[in-house]
């Protein structure tokens, strides 16, 4: 700190000028970026106050004034620690407040509803059989309509009577199948939606057949069982389905666990490509971006620079917003997730390249050289050799991150894994989502060990 | 016999590394270059198989011309001079036994040599220069795990393998760990006692009196002193090396 020795009336003065405008005294004691310090420091914080906190807050500006005289009107400069510390508390309330942080919306039945399902991944599932009856069943009634019973493999499924408008109550039965099963009884309209008969029509209509494979049960038809109809007066042909499923034994994928596969693998794929696309572009450009090579003469130089400055802005660009863009030019798909996440790889693989290229030792360039070695063999034996391994060991690494960000640009349409998962979450599937998030688990721990391992074995 | 006529050197920064510099150097010599860090030895040595082009004197290989030839006979020149430097210069992250190998690259099939491929004699060749040195052993190791001595033996192999009619060591001991300057400098004279030339640049003055058979010292670019290793007493050391210097031998450490 230096010494600002100075009399009575001169420290008096400086205290004063400090209470006008904050740091003055400071400033005109000769310690002029502690004075302009000071007062920046209680201009923004008096500004954050005014503009978003609570009134008590200004205590925080106003102990920074009265810290900022104490220190004009001191012999030695004072400790910067009180004001940073009272501009931290102030930071930090202030902080609080902006980013609304309130338990009081937090609820745990929610919390509960979905963690729950997400304990039990839908990713396998029991392997089962599907045993399946219908009957056609005519809705509205025409004239003359057709008996409503059919025969098929020892089975035989009858509506009585067999028509009738919404909501009349028929009388289904069947017999012929397995017997003591739980047995699903369905609606289905003429175009195939299936409707669920029980209680208030949102559940599942499950009977047992009896011990000769038979039931007989009640059903209304459903309510919005004309809805799809072009011409809800127009007779039409449902089917009442009866299911029964029985495990073989054994586990297979669940459509989800299948789905699930097939994007991670997508995932996987679309990292690779971008990775593989990024690395054509990058090592043409990793040579115009490397400051030994292009240091020569102002060309080249200007070159280096242009080119190293398109590098950072491209790479100051997130990969997802670059996917926005792509997939409005080439549609939804993997594909413009691929193209978004190599854009983003070329710079940084470019980056990374040219500063491998800068760090070339070029001792060994010059004892091939010495050898009699032509230009070529000098490349070749001197070179590559240098440049091969950490170029792989940071293509590896850049694949790695790859990996990760094309889970993240499916979400706004880049296919593969994320895409899949957002469409879960929409559809509040949380058993899938957490068929994904564990998938997404594995993925990427799988990748980061071999690539760690493989990165430690090149350098 | 090597005629370096009117030697001089001046890099685009300004700065004249050789001045007017001219000596001869018979078949069979150990030659020692001496003078402080930045005399212009490792310029000197560059320029003799021209990893630097010298910008004006001529250097004459008993008949042949080194500073205009060619490019292509460049090379054939080059591949009869082998290198061995300060730094080892090898090739790290390769195995030792293609760096040793990369010493053959001035003979043989170039579109072979860049698919990697050595033919098998290459390869016997290179264990063989190994041997010479001492460490077949380590011919399929990374050249970058093994210590300084063994790699600057590398470095001498590798040169080896150039069949070499003139050796350049631009401090080849000065990396290393005293105690083993003997040991590399002893592979050189052996080299030198079957036929090789050797041109050498060193810094320990007891180095210089056991192994040079003739010495030229540089002082800022310019030959301050050509003679037998015997005339450089404590004097002349101090004339070459200015008065502050003080003798250091390796012997003592």
């Amino acid at each position: 700190m230096p010494d600002r020795t100075a009399s009575n009336f001169q420290l008096g003065m400086s205290g004063f000028l400090s209470a006008l405008i904050p740091g003055l005294g400071q400033f005109i004691r000769g310690q002029r970026y502690r004075g302009v310090s000071i007062l920046l420091g209680f201009l923004v914080m008096l500004a954050t106050v005014y503009w978003y906190a609570n009134p008590i807050w200004y205590a925080s500006p106003i102990a920074i004034w009265l810290w900022n005289i104490w220190d004009a009107m001191s012999p030695r400069a004072r400790s910067i620690l009180l004001p940073v510390f009272f501009g931290l508390i102030a930071a930090y309330s202030i902080g609080w407040r902006v980013v609304g942080i309130d338990f009081s919306k937090a609820s745990l039945s929610r919390a509960v509803a979905i963690v729950r399902p997400m304990l039990r991944p839908d990713f396998i599932q029991a392997k089962r059989e599907h045993n399946a009856m219908w009957v056609n069943v005519q809705v509205p009634c025409s004239p003359e309509p057709p008996t409503a019973i059919r025969e098929d493999a020892g089975r035989t499924a009858t509506v009585i009577p067999n028509c009738g408008p919404v909501g009349e109550t028929m009388i289904v039965s069947v017999s012929g199948m397995w017997p003591n099963a739980q047995t699903n009884v369905v609606w289905q309209n003429p175009i195939g939606n299936p409707m669920m008969l029980g209680e208030g029509e949102i559940s599942m209509l499950v009977l047992t057949t009896d011990d000769t494979g038979s039931l007989t049960t009640a059903i209304r038809v459903p309510s919005t069982a004309l809805v799809a109809a072009p011409d809800p007066t127009l007779p039409q042909f449902h089917r009442v389905y009866f299911d029964q499923y029985r495990p073989i034994g054994g586990y297979e994928l669940s459509y989800i666990g299948n789905e699930v596969l097939k994007g991670a693998l997508t995932t996987v794929a679309m990292a690779l490509i971008a990775t593989a696309l990024a690395i054509i572009f990058a090592i043409p450009i990793s040579f115009l971006a490397a400051r030994n090579l292009m240091s020569g003469n102002p060309i080249t130089y200007a070159i280096y620079v242009v080119m190293r400055t398109l590098l950072n802005i491209l790479r100051s660009i997130e990969s997802l917003i670059v996917a926005i863009v792509f997939v409005v030019i080439v549609g939804l798909g993997p594909f413009a997730g691929a193209l978004a996440l190599a854009v983003h790889s070329v710079a940084a693989l470019a980056k990374l390249y040219s500063e491998v290229i800068e760090g070339i030792d070029p001792g060994p360039i010059e004892a091939i050289r010495a050898t009699g070695a032509t230009w070529t063999q000098t490349v070749r034996y001197a070179v590559i050799p240098q440049i091969i391994p950490p170029f792989t060991a940071f293509t590896i690494y850049r694949w790695d991150i790859n990996v990760r960000s094309a889970t993240i640009v499916g979400f706004v349409g880049g296919g593969g894994i994320g895409f899949l998962l957002i469409e879960l979450v929409r559809v509040n599937n949380m058993r899938g989502v957490s068929a994904v998030f564990i998938a997404i688990a594995i993925i990427v721990i799988t990748l980061d060990t071999i690539s760690s391992r493989i990165r430690e074995r090149l350098v | 016999m090597l005629k370096i006529q009117n030697l001089t050197k001046t890099y685009p920064t300004g700065t004249q590394a050789l001045k007017d510099v001219s000596f001869d150097v018979k078949d069979g010599e150990f030659l020692v270059v001496i003078g402080l860090s930045g005399s212009g030895k490792s310029t000197l040595l560059r320029c003799i198989n021209r990893l630097i082009d010298p910008t004006s004197g001529k250097i004459f290989w008993d008949d042949t011309d080194i500073t205009a030839a060619p490019p292509a006979e460049l090379r054939n020149i080059r591949r009869k001079i082998g290198m061995v430097f300060q730094q080892f210069n090898l090739v790290k992250r390769s195995s030792v036994i293609t760096n040793v190998l990369s010493g053959r690259l001035g003979y043989v099939n170039p579109w072979l040599s860049l698919l990697g491929y050595w033919p098998e004699d290459e390869k016997q060749r290179a264990l063989k220069s190994l041997e010479r040195v001492g460490i077949a052993d380590k011919a399929y190791n990374r050249a970058d795990a093994l210590s300084g001595g063994q790699q600057q033996r590398v470095g001498i192999a590798r040169a080896l393998m150039q069949e070499p009619k003139v050796i350049l060591a631009d401090e080849p001991v000065a990396s290393l760990d005293p105690v083993l300057s003997h040991s590399i400098l002893q592979y050189l004279e052996q080299l030198n006692k079957e036929g090789i030339t050797v041109i050498c640049s060193l810094h320990f003055l007891d180095l210089v009196h056991r192994y040079a058979t003739r010495v030229v010292a540089l002082k800022d670019g310019i030959k301050v002193f050509e003679g037998s290793a015997q005339e450089i007493d404590r004097a002349k050391f101090k004339e070459i090396y200015g008065e502050e210097a003080q003798e250091v031998r390796a012997a003592s450490l």
